[in-house]
């Protein structure tokens, strides 16, 4: 159950942060970087001005401890902080995705919320059957389907374009009760930024091998 | 989707982005209605405003009215299966609402459906100083 989101609940450097996970700052900035750490920027102030809410922390290291391999197999890029706009942007993209990413492997559907815009839509087709609307289906599936600890997801394209972004991912291994075993996708996120951070504003996926409508 | 394939797939994709330019053009949302996916979805800033909803972009289009001078370039039409991306740049965008000479990206996503090729998501972004 979520808490709310009141100003005491929130943490508000990487400091108290570290402190909140029991681990160094390095350590914590690491997670953010590799592991989808859920940390939020604040618009209109240097890159580094951080805050954090107890609750996606919460959900992070419980979903951490329940699924390490989440961790073990991320992506090992993205060590340092970039030098120059464009990169900052791309990887702040990253980040954003590895939050999906993550949620995706733990069977954790909170875990990804963070990454997505409150009006967040889905589509693609599952089986033949088109499914289309609002995200909450997405973490609804990914809570039914659980831990899919060897899916393996490559970046096939990062456009950025000033405030929009499109993000092409290619997953392979995609396992758990829903996805069967060995499943491949093919996914399409749009995002926006907003509020000074990039959010997910539409996945569209295509699980392949499977049957689609007017195929003959 | 085989090699044979990949023509058909792009024209349908291009002739449904064709279907916004048009309305685009006229000032008519009626033409590009079809084009969208009933649960298509909008997203972009206008200014500083963030402007979304499909309902949002067919009242602009009207209120806009004719933008004779649009210069669409379709950049990028990527395909997989039954989804696909098409990057769109215009130039010279002009209208009661846009003003004059003003450009904008759009990253349109598509989904085939058994109707054809629908546009389930456009995100723009409006480029400051055109």
């Amino acid at each position: 159950m979520p808490e709310r989101n009141t100003p005491q609940k929130t943490l508000e450097s990487w400091k108290q942060i570290a402190a909140f996970l029991d681990r160094s700052e390095r350590t914590v900035r690491r997670w953010e970087t590799r592991e989808g750490l859920p940390v939020h920027r604040r618009e209109h102030e240097k890159q580094d001005t951080v805050f954090a809410f107890k609750h996606e922390l919460a959900a992070w290291s419980r979903a951490r401890t329940r699924c390490p391999s989440v961790i073990e197999r991320a992506e090992p890029l993205l060590a340092e902080p970039a030098s120059n706009t464009y990169l900052t942007e791309h990887d702040a993209i990253t980040r954003a995705m590895h939050r999906y990413i993550a949620g995706a492997r733990a069977g954790d559907g909170d875990l990804m919320r963070p990454a997505f815009h409150p009006c967040a839509t889905m589509s693609g087709y599952c089986q033949g059957v088109e499914y289309s609307g609002s995200i909450e289906h997405v973490f609804q599936w990914i809570n039914q389907n659980g831990p899919a600890p060897n899916g393996m997801a490559r970046f096939a394209r990062i456009e950025i374009i000033e405030s929009i972004a499109v993000v092409h991912l290619e997953v392979q291994r995609w396992s758990g009760k829903l996805a069967g075993a060995d499943a491949r996708a093919s996914d399409v996120f749009t995002l926006l930024k907003w509020q000074g951070e990039w959010k997910i504003t539409h996945k569209l996926f295509h699980w392949h091998d499977q049957m689609l409508p007017g195929a003959s | 989707m085989s090699h044979s394939e990949y023509p058909t797939e792009y024209d349908g994709i291009v002739k449904t982005v064709e279907m916004y330019i048009d309305g685009s053009k006229q000032g008519k949302s009626e033409l590009m209605r079809p084009a969208f996916h009933p649960d298509a979805s909008f997203f972009g800033y206008a200014g500083d405003q963030l402007a979304s909803g499909t309902k949002f972009l067919f009242d602009w289009i009207d209120k806009n009215g004719p933008a004779p001078g649009i210069e669409p370039r379709v950049v990028s039409v990527d395909i997989v299966d039954s989804i696909a991306v098409v990057r769109l740049e215009v130039a010279g965008w002009s209208g009661q609402l846009a003003g004059s000479g003003v450009r904008m990206s759009d990253l349109f996503t598509l989904l085939k459906t058994p109707t054809g090729w629908k546009i389930i998501q456009k995100a723009f972004h409006w480029h400051a100083g055109g």
